[in-house]
């Protein structure tokens, strides 16, 4: 079973006409208007196949579920990534990991080190 | 008069056998690979919240050394065993490139 947030859904929040090309445009990252020129186009260029094709997934895709729609920008882009492709995502999320190990450590040394001038000090005092 | 039957027969098989074929290849291909389970899914969620949580502990962290001591990358930077122990006495000798020069004087 796919997860909840890994998969398509129709974006009526921010529909021209019933979602399609904003759902497209939330799933991918690609901005909304892009998405909206290419099927304009596609269907200027193309006749009835980008139509029915609008209309096939409209009437198959979910409406997206009411929880979903997180106002957190940083949230989103994860998720897109995430649909983009999950290890690469899982990659970046062990970067993270490492990055603040590698923080930390650095003042790891510098309080340990400062502690042990510290003493020094103090020895040197008596 | 041979190709005449032969040409509808060869279009047709490749319409109704070979191009749904063709997508349910591609169909079956590419569910069996992009998906995640619901699991993967919270545990997932799970990580990137609690890396963005500790970044920003980490930030907090840094500022706050940083305002006890603006030197702090560099004297982390040095090795343990060779700088911190006989560098720290030159950089008190030294004075101004202390690392606390409002308390040496």
């Amino acid at each position: 079973m796919s997860g909840l947030r890994t998969k398509f859904y129709l974006d009526k929040q921010n529909r021209k006409w019933l979602g399609v090309c904003s759902g497209i445009a939330d799933y991918t990252g690609i901005d909304v208007t892009v998405v909206r020129l290419g099927f304009v186009l596609g269907s200027l260029f193309a006749g009835g196949t980008m139509l029915l094709a609008y209309w096939i997934i409209a009437w198959l895709a979910p409406k997206k579920p009411r929880e979903l729609y997180d106002s957190d920008p940083d949230q989103k882009k994860f998720w897109q990534s995430v649909r983009a492709s999950p290890r690469r995502a899982g990659r970046d999320v062990r970067a993270r990991f490492r990055d603040i190990d590698r923080r930390l450590a650095d003042v790891e040394t510098y309080v340990t080190s400062s502690n042990n001038r510290l003493a020094r000090e103090i020895e040197q005092l008596r | 008069m041979h190709d005449e039957y032969m040409i509808p027969i060869v279009i047709v098989a490749i319409l109704f056998i070979g191009l749904p074929w063709l997508v349910f290849h591609y169909v079956t291909k590419w569910k069996s690979q992009a998906t995640i389970t619901t699991e993967d899914e919270n545990l997932l969620d799970e990580l990137h919240d609690l890396a963005r949580r500790l970044d920003e502990r980490m930030s907090t962290i840094e500022r706050i050394v940083q305002a006890d001591n603006p030197n702090w990358r560099a004297i982390a930077a040095d090795p343990v065993e060779t700088a911190l122990e006989d560098r720290s006495e030159r950089l008190y000798e030294s004075g101004r490139t202390s690392n606390r020069p409002a308390r040496r004087t």
